[in-house]
């Protein structure tokens, strides 16, 4: 029924990494700094402590199931037929997810880079790549997340070490003028954008892990780290592109690349950015897509996964054209409705099982 | 046979990349924009468009009658339309992204720059690394219009010269888009931007400008140009524009005399300057603190004095701390009484200090920072005295 694919540790961190960075990177320190105005670095810290409190419940619901994934366990705990249809929702939300993250990465492309390229080429070719990833397996997508962990890194140092003489720390005084409340606002999208879409590792994890005890630390060390990646972004953008640009922005962190200027050599480095985006993002729409194409041919008791990826693959593609009808919808949805809808799925959904789960494992005694 | 198809098909489709990139630019179908300038028209926008004449500044032997740069002036309701509308009047489609310098006519600056602006901060082919200024007593498009010696492009002449007066001269401001929108929201600072002249309007048009040693046309960047949000309110002399850079902690480096004790004079190069602002509210009124800290070489000495002692330097950096400060008090004073803008920052200095007095000093914020209180205190540290000690002036030149 399931593959039996199983990962290790380290690719498990690096992929919960990754899919914490995601499209996160991209756009939180916008978000942010319309709430939080110059502390949208501190949202981002309590917006972090916020995600790993929330992995901190995951661990938990965690060990209910250490040999199944959730799929099965809705069906386990709360009877195949509810079971199937809270997994209805759960695929749903992976479904929408996936697809808008492919538009994110096509509208990006379309409106800084190539602008006179159709959005649909890149949303095909980047759809063909997932597809490509998903036949090949999890373990496939798992090992790809390993190697480019590195080029990932040093990216990333290169580009913060080259904007630190940028820094004004002006920009980011003073510190406690709008108190608390604000802070957690931005916390709250921070959680939503970056920690709560984590329900869809419950597909893997904690079932298809090789050493299934210490997959809960692995889980946290993942989020420990892509948090730290997103909180200097927005540090960096905070301080050097000051709050009204930043909050003006679309893509905050393409404009940080934009600032790179030394010597007159070294700059017009942006794409650079963009290629660490490329990494995230692709980890983060295909586990989106993995969790909806495994958690599909669960519920439909298929024996493999992998004919559906190909129809799925091209169901993504055109329902990430028409996801968002356009970009000031795609704002309003983010910061609107997308909150409430991950809260139902990230928080609530896993609370609710915590219950249920414990409640079932009392009964049984 | 699946694989003899599969190699089929997959050669094919790799035959439909030999076109090539669908939306693929050449080199030679771009007119590369160095400069644009924005003056008011009837209803709308005057854009007028400096671009590179390539046959004129890569090759080898340029015919050398014809203009290095060549200038299309286009009007349109809004700027957009105006940058399109060059296509009816140029062989080449418009490329941005090497735009230099963006100047806005006085007239328009008068009257509001914010919808200008909005299309070069929207449109992703402009970069934000180019100036903008201000043209004084002018239009955008006489600026754009004048040929100028040594660099064969004028936009790069603008680009370069502010670039260099600003790091060596200092009264002048280089201020991106970014910074200038930044500027023009902010509630505690208002922007000001370098102006630029222009001398003998109607010879330095043609050719025949460039032709004499010494072109009758030229431009001149002269002091700042003193904004209230997005329009143009007075001007800046190059002392009070010196100043400003000064207090905005701008300069580079910069000359400036000090009078001997005994009469003459002795010139001074500042080789290092820090400028720190600190505010704070007592008793419901702003106050801001300027703490320079400079250092100086001798760079020319006309008087009789004696080098070789320690007395004569701190009597120098003396003299040189109360130039400065004696500067930096004259702009503020001047922009309080005349302008009434603050353009320092100061309000943002408060707001930094105390965010709770600012939300209630920032409903009128032009009037406090008229009548703000403010010390200056530099502190000046000579270094070096260049080649020689004393001058030869002082074995009897009498």
């Amino acid at each position: 029924m399931t593959s039996n694919a199983k990962i290790s540790i380290r690719q498990f961190s690096v992929l919960i990494m990754f899919y914490t960075i995601g499209t996160t990177i991209l756009v939180i320190p916008s978000s942010l700094a319309a709430d939080a105005k110059q502390n949208a670095w501190i949202a981002a810290i309590a917006g972090w402590l916020l995600g790993l409190l929330i992995v901190a419940v995951y661990m938990v619901l965690g060990k209910l199931f250490p040999h199944m994934n959730i799929i099965q366990y809705l069906a386990h705990v709360l009877g195949k037929w509810f079971g199937k249809l809270i997994a209805l929702g759960l695929i749903f939300f992976s479904f929408i997810g996936a697809a808008t993250v492919i538009f994110y990465m096509g509208n990006f492309m379309t409106t800084q880079v190539m602008p006179e390229t159709p959005i649909e080429a890149f949303i095909v070719l980047f759809a063909s790549l997932i597809v490509l990833g998903l036949r090949l397996g999890l373990e496939v997508l798992a090992r790809t997340a390993e190697i480019l962990f590195p080029w990932f890194v040093i990216l990333f140092v290169i580009l913060a070490l080259f904007l630190i003489p940028e820094i004004e720390l002006e920009k980011i005084m003073p510190i406690t003028e709008f108190g608390i409340k604000p802070i957690m606002k931005g916390a709250v999208s921070y959680a939503s954008y970056s920690s709560l879409p984590l329900i869809v590792f419950f597909m893997i994890y904690p079932a298809s892990l090789n050493r299934n005890k210490e997959a809960g630390k692995a889980f946290f060390i993942g989020t420990f780290l892509g948090g730290i990646f997103v909180i200097i972004v927005t540090f960096l953008s905070i301080s050097i592109l000051g709050v009204d640009f930043t909050e003006r922005n679309m893509y905050p962190s393409y404009a940080l690349g934009k600032q790179i200027i030394i010597g007159n050599f070294i700059q017009r480095v942006e794409i650079l950015i963009a290629g660490i985006w490329f990494m995230t993002i692709f980890f983060k729409s295909a586990l989106y897509a993995y969790s909806f194409v495994t958690g599909l041919a669960q519920i439909f008791e298929c024996k493999d996964y992998r004919p559906l990826v190909l129809p799925s693959g091209m169901i993504l593609a055109a329902y990430s054209l028409i996801v968002y009808p356009d970009v000031v919808y795609m704002m309003d949805f983010d910061t609107t409705v997308y909150i409430p809808f991950s809260l139902v799925f990230g928080l609530l959904l896993p609370l609710m099982l915590l219950g249920a789960g414990i409640l079932h494992k009392r009964m049984i005694k | 046979m699946v694989r003899l198809l599969s190699v089929l098909v997959s050669v094919f489709l790799l035959l439909s990349l030999l076109s090539g990139c669908w939306s693929r630019r050449e080199l030679d179908e771009l007119g590369i924009a160095v400069g644009i300038g924005v003056d008011k028209a009837a209803n709308g926008y005057r854009v007028t468009t400096q671009v590179v004449s390539p046959g004129e500044i890569a090759a080898a032997r340029p015919s050398g009658n014809r203009t290095p740069v060549t200038v299309y002036e286009t009007t349109g309701s809004t700027i957009f339309e105006a940058i399109r509308k060059i296509t009816t009047k140029s062989s080449r489609e418009i490329y941005l992204a090497h735009l230099r310098v963006l100047v806005i006519g006085e007239a328009l600056a008068k009257e509001g720059i914010h919808k200008a602006l909005d299309h070069f901060s929207r449109d992703h082919e402009v970069r934000t690394d180019y100036f903008v200024i201000v043209a004084k007593g002018a239009t955008a498009s006489d600026v754009l219009k004048v040929l100028t010696p040594i660099e064969k492009i004028p936009a790069n002449y603008l680009y370069l010269a502010l670039d260099s007066s600003q790091k060596l001269w200092a009264p002048t401001a280089t201020i991106t888009l970014d910074e200038l929108i930044t500027d023009i929201t902010s509630e505690g600072k208002n922007p000001a931007l370098s102006a630029v002249r222009v001398i003998g309007k109607q010879i330095s048009q043609t050719q025949k400008n460039v032709e004499s040693i010494e072109p009758p046309g030229f431009l001149k960047y002269s002091g700042l140009a003193v904004f209230r949000k997005d329009k143009l309110i007075g001007w800046l002399n190059e002392k009070e524009s010196k100043g400003y850079s000064y207090i905005t902690n701008n300069v580079e480096s910069t000359v400036g005399a000090i009078a001997c004790p005994g009469g003459g004079k002795i010139a001074v190069e500042v080789i290092k300057s820090k400028t720190k602002i600190k505010g704070k509210v007592r008793n419901g009124k702003p106050n801001i603190d300027i703490v320079v800290k400079m250092e100086e070489n001798v760079g020319e000495v006309e008087c009789e004095i004696d080098m070789t002692k320690r007395e004569t330097i701190s009597e120098l950096e003396y003299a040189a701390k109360l130039r400065v400060e004696k500067i930096i008090k004259n702009t503020i004073k001047k922009v309080q009484s005349d302008l009434k803008v603050d353009i320092f920052g100061f309000g943002e200095a408060i707001h930094r200090a105390d965010p709770a007095a600012w939300k209630t000093l920032k409903q009128n914020w032009d009037e406090q920072f008229a009548q703000l209180d403010f010390n200056v205190n530099a502190s000046v540290k000579i270094r070096r005295i260049g080649t020689v000690a004393n001058s030869f002036h002082k074995e009897g030149v009498e």
